[in-house]
């Protein structure tokens, strides 16, 4: 079988040789050392004003501070990120569940539509204050933020992916005698799964920006809080350790939702494919 | 079922498809897609319909399937008419239309998913089905791990998994390459007769359609009817090369002369 053979030399070739890739992280490394020692040179000859751009030096001085010394962050950091989950996990149910039922029905979606654009026009945090002012101080109010935050995406994705069904998998369930639940369990809802991942990735980046927005509003706890007493003490050093924190975090979210997808939806991988496609064949074995 | 088939014994069966005075307009009335159509097809017969564009072939297969009801006259399968798509019909399409999440045997069960409970005798069908099409070592594959051609055996094989003994068949393998639409026919003709199927194939290509069938339908448009029956009276099993032979053109002749009369 001829036709068989097209999946065997990807693999080998899937990218870049090792050397290759050596070389080009060294190069990365490189370009990055450099630049912080520029910095470094720079804010110690006073080029730059270290009030505002505090030293590397410093702020790997800072890191040691507030995670080991002093050990502060972790506490502020375990609150922000156990908001981002519930305002993430809140929002996200909220916008599939509600993008399928506007999805799935015609008559909702007519009426819902003008409110959806309305929404969407809007910017969202724009209402955070107000959802304070109902909900008062407090987690509550700083979910609520965040799911209001994450909500959008899954909503707008789940319902296109929902909407969108192909017209001859339709027709091939219908000549099938498929019922309307057997549709949408079967076909509509699997269908829609690599969409509203990709919702989901929006959401979880956005989430992380409303739990900030939340605790700037409500300076109480949170790395966001955090970051708001560092500037006012002008103790730029530990406000960038924080801020750099934020960036290895987003970027761990990001990656962990890339894997989190590749299990979800994982025949739009290729290693997705050949993991489901060995382990099924091994389930029927035994 | 078992009931060794014999060329051109279409003649002596007994009818399992029949249409009277079959007629389907869309557009409220204002396009005729069939015309007044009246037709037998007896069982275990292949029949082609074959025509140009808009002669009505594929309005006539989804009449037949039930995806679609006549506008006038009556379409009957097993001597019942047809109300809607039903488990002795079953039908293939131009694309293979697999679900991309499921593995081959996971398509090839989605007929009997839907029927109810998949047994351990249903998968093993499915396992004996995807064999007959050639694709043995492939039932854990996904879509995407497989050529055109290999869907289109996949879709073939969930055909055959319905179980159903009256199989539909749009252009269905009019997607893909000649050298593949070629060898697929031929495993189609096998396949067909070792099952024991009552076969409709749709196509507008008019060796492809004398090739296979018993019986060819000519169709021509405006308004779409069948112009003319052709009986193919060539020995099974045919091979490719029969397609040169002067009672083959003859056929193609006569098929030609149908289409341009109009």
């Amino acid at each position: 079988m001829a036709e068989a053979a097209q999946s065997g030399p990807t693999k080998a070739s899937a990218g870049p040789s090792r050397s290759l890739r050596n070389r080009r992280l060294m190069t990365h490394a490189g370009i990055f050392l450099t630049l912080i020692i520029a910095w470094e040179l720079a804010s110690r000859a006073g080029w730059l004003d270290p009030l505002f751009y505090p030293r590397p030096s410093n702020i790997l001085n800072s890191f040691w501070l507030i995670y080991f010394k002093n050990g502060n962050v972790w506490e502020h950091l375990g609150v922000t990120m156990s908001l981002v989950f519930m305002g993430f996990v809140g929002g996200s149910i909220l916008g599939i569940v509600l993008g399928s039922l506007v999805g799935l029905n015609g008559l909702v979606r007519r009426f819902l539509k003008p409110y959806v654009i309305v929404l969407e026009a809007t910017p969202r945090i724009a209402v955070a204050p107000l959802l304070i002012a109902a909900l008062g101080f407090g987690a509550t109010s700083k979910i609520a933020i965040i799911m209001l935050v994450c909500f959008f995406a899954p909503f707008i994705n789940t319902l296109s992916g929902v909407m969108n069904v192909n017209a001859e998998k339709l027709e091939l369930f219908r000549s099938l005698g498929a019922s309307k639940w057997q549709i949408l369990r079967k076909l509509v809802l699997p269908d829609a799964v690599p969409i509203i991942m990709a919702g989901e990735r929006l959401a979880l980046t956005a989430a992380l920006s409303g739990a900030l927005v939340a605790e700037f509003i409500q300076r109480d706890q949170g790395i966001g809080s955090l970051i708001l007493v560092y500037t006012r003490n002008l103790n730029m050093a530990s406000s960038f350790a924080c801020i750099f924190t934020l960036t290895i975090l987003g970027f761990l979210i990001f990656r962990g939702m890339e894997l989190v997808d590749q299990y979800i939806a994982f025949w739009k991988y290729e290693a997705g494919r050949e993991r489901v496609s060995a382990k099924r064949r091994r389930a029927m074995r035994s | 079922m078992n009931v060794e088939r014999m060329p051109n014994h279409a003649a002596s069966g007994e009818v399992v498809v029949s249409g009277i005075a079959v007629g389907k307009t869309f557009a409220d009335g204002t396009v005729i897609a069939l015309d007044n159509t009246t037709f037998e097809i007896k069982r275990g017969s292949f029949v082609s319909l074959v025509g140009p564009s808009g002669c009505g072939k594929s309005t006539l297969l989804r009449l037949i399937s039930g995806l679609i009801t006549p506008t006038s006259g009556q379409i009957s399968v097993h001597d019942t008419p047809v109300t809607g798509p039903r488990r002795d019909i079953s039908m293939m399409f131009q694309k293979a239309t697999l679900l991309e999440w499921r593995t081959s045997l996971e398509n090839v069960l989605l007929p009997t998913e839907i029927a109810g409970t998949p047994t351990k005798a249903d998968k093993n069908r499915a396992l004996d089905l995807l064999k007959l099409v050639g694709l043995g070592d492939f039932a854990f594959s996904f879509p995407a791990q497989l050529s055109g051609g290999m869907q289109q055996r996949v879709a073939l094989a969930r055909l055959l998994q319905t179980g159903a003994d009256i199989l539909l068949l749009d252009e269905p393998f009019g997607a893909l390459d000649e050298f593949t639409r070629e060898r697929l026919n031929t495993e189609l003709m096998r396949i067909v007769a070792e099952v024991g199927a009552t076969t409709i194939f749709v196509t507008h290509n008019i060796s492809e359609a004398i090739f296979l069938a018993d019986q060819v339908f000519v169709m021509t448009s405006r308004p779409g009817r069948v112009a003319k029956i052709v009986d193919v009276d060539l020995e099974r099993p045919r091979p490719l090369s029969i397609q040169t032979s002067p009672e083959f053109n003859r056929l193609v002749e006569d098929v030609r002369v149908t289409l341009g009369a109009v």
